[in-house]
């Protein structure tokens, strides 16, 4: 089937260069992603594209997983695992070489400052995850107190399991929704 | 540590960055990392590969993660996917990498082409969109559980907490783009962590 061959084919060429240029996080593809799926190759229309990102949103897993549905879209089953791979596996070559790299001047001084050095960095940019997620959140202000509730409450009791809290928001806010709160 | 490795010498070791107990096999770590694909909501997978990993079952220490995290925000590629590649390496090697990356993608990639094919056939009510926010809400607030958590603390560490604020002042409140910030922080950071080691 040299035309489902084609079209992998076009994923990989589509994909794997996004892998490479993809600095700063899954986010920064969307637009190009976009621009390739509708525009350049046809494979799903501007509409679908929005109703495939938020699927993608209430999906578990990487965000970017929005790469594997327009696979599917341009290729069902064989075009979502291509569209992954070439999605994921570029970049992690690089960064598996780049940690193995590093690791070789374990034990040096300056390794070690490097990696003090690097942790609150780290940490400060685990924060502007949180608060780059809540910026794209279509649920307003009650999302915000709620993610707000949910880290006192973590914070109080670390033993807490996150997933009763996952439950938890999900059932509180879809009975808000049923009862006509939201 | 050793004579050389005092004087900043590279390690002898090839596999240094290899766990020499081999305990945690590969069928573990897969299905450590698919029960974190499958259960990671929201996006952020580092804060929930934190609890999971770190946290519950003590795979790797702190200090690796906060390392495992920075260098995979500043390679490109997800942050979350960099982040696995590099702590199943850790794990078990190059097997490991490959284990933890496709125990977390397996799951969700069959969950999301389910939800497309329910989507496309039934639609959704609002009140799945008001579910998936509230979960969504949720883990954001383990994301911000989490980076606090980690966010240095006590009165030695104000250097450390200044720059970790620093870090969420520039990326979330001037908006400024990520890459630039950590390189621009990161020689500042490491600077002054060389120099508190050596009056150490």
């Amino acid at each position: 089937m040299p035309d489902d061959f084609r079209t992998l084919l076009a994923l990989v060429f589509v994909f794997v260069p996004l892998s490479l240029l993809s600095i700063g996080g899954g986010a920064s593809l969307l637009a190009d992603m976009e621009h390739q799926s509708v525009t350049v190759h046809g494979w799903t229309t501007a509409r679908d594209f929005a109703d495939l990102f938020a699927i993608s949103r209430a999906a578990p897993g990487p965000g970017t997983m929005l790469s594997a549905l327009i696979g599917w879209e341009a290729a069902g089953w064989a075009g979502a695992v291509t569209a992954t791979i070439a999605l994921y596996l570029p970049s992690s070559l690089l960064v598996y070489g780049a940690a193995r790299l590093w690791g070789r001047w374990r034990g040096s001084i300056w390794h070690a400052a490097v990696e003090r050095g690097l942790a609150p960095i780290a940490a400060g940019l685990i924060l502007s995850g949180g608060i780059a997620v809540l910026r794209v959140s279509p649920g307003g202000a009650a999302v915000w107190m709620a993610a707000v509730a949910a880290m006192v409450l973590l914070l109080r009791w670390p033993r807490l399991h996150p997933l009763v809290l996952f439950a938890a928001g999900g059932a509180g806010f879809g009975l808000a929704s049923a009862a006509g709160l939201r | 540590m050793s004579k050389e490795a005092r004087l900043g010498g590279v390690s002898a070791e090839p596999d240094a960055e290899v766990r020499e107990d081999h305990r945690i096999g590969l069928p573990a770590i897969f299905a450590a990392f698919f029960w974190l694909g499958v259960t990671s909501f929201g996006g952020n997978t580092a804060a929930w590969l934190y609890h999971q990993i770190v946290q519950r079952r003590h795979w790797v220490k702190d200090a690796e993660f906060l390392s495992d995290v920075a260098l995979g925000r500043i390679v490109p590629g997800s942050g979350g996917v960099n982040l696995t590649v590099q702590v199943g390496q850790r794990l078990r090697g190059a097997a490991g990498a490959v284990a933890a990356v496709v125990g977390l993608l397996s799951g969700p990639l069959v969950i999301v082409l389910a939800l497309a094919a329910a989507y496309t056939r039934i639609g959704w009510s609002p009140a799945v969109h008001a579910v998936l926010d509230g979960i969504a809400a949720a883990a954001i607030g383990l994301t911000f559980a989490t980076g606090l958590k980690l966010l240095p603390s006590g009165s030695a560490r104000l250097i450390p907490l200044a720059v970790g604020l620093a870090t969420v002042l520039c990326v979330s409140v001037l908006r400024w783009p990520m890459l630039p910030v950590v390189l621009g922080l990161a020689p500042i950071s490491v600077g002054l962590a060389l120099v508190q080691g050596r009056n150490a």
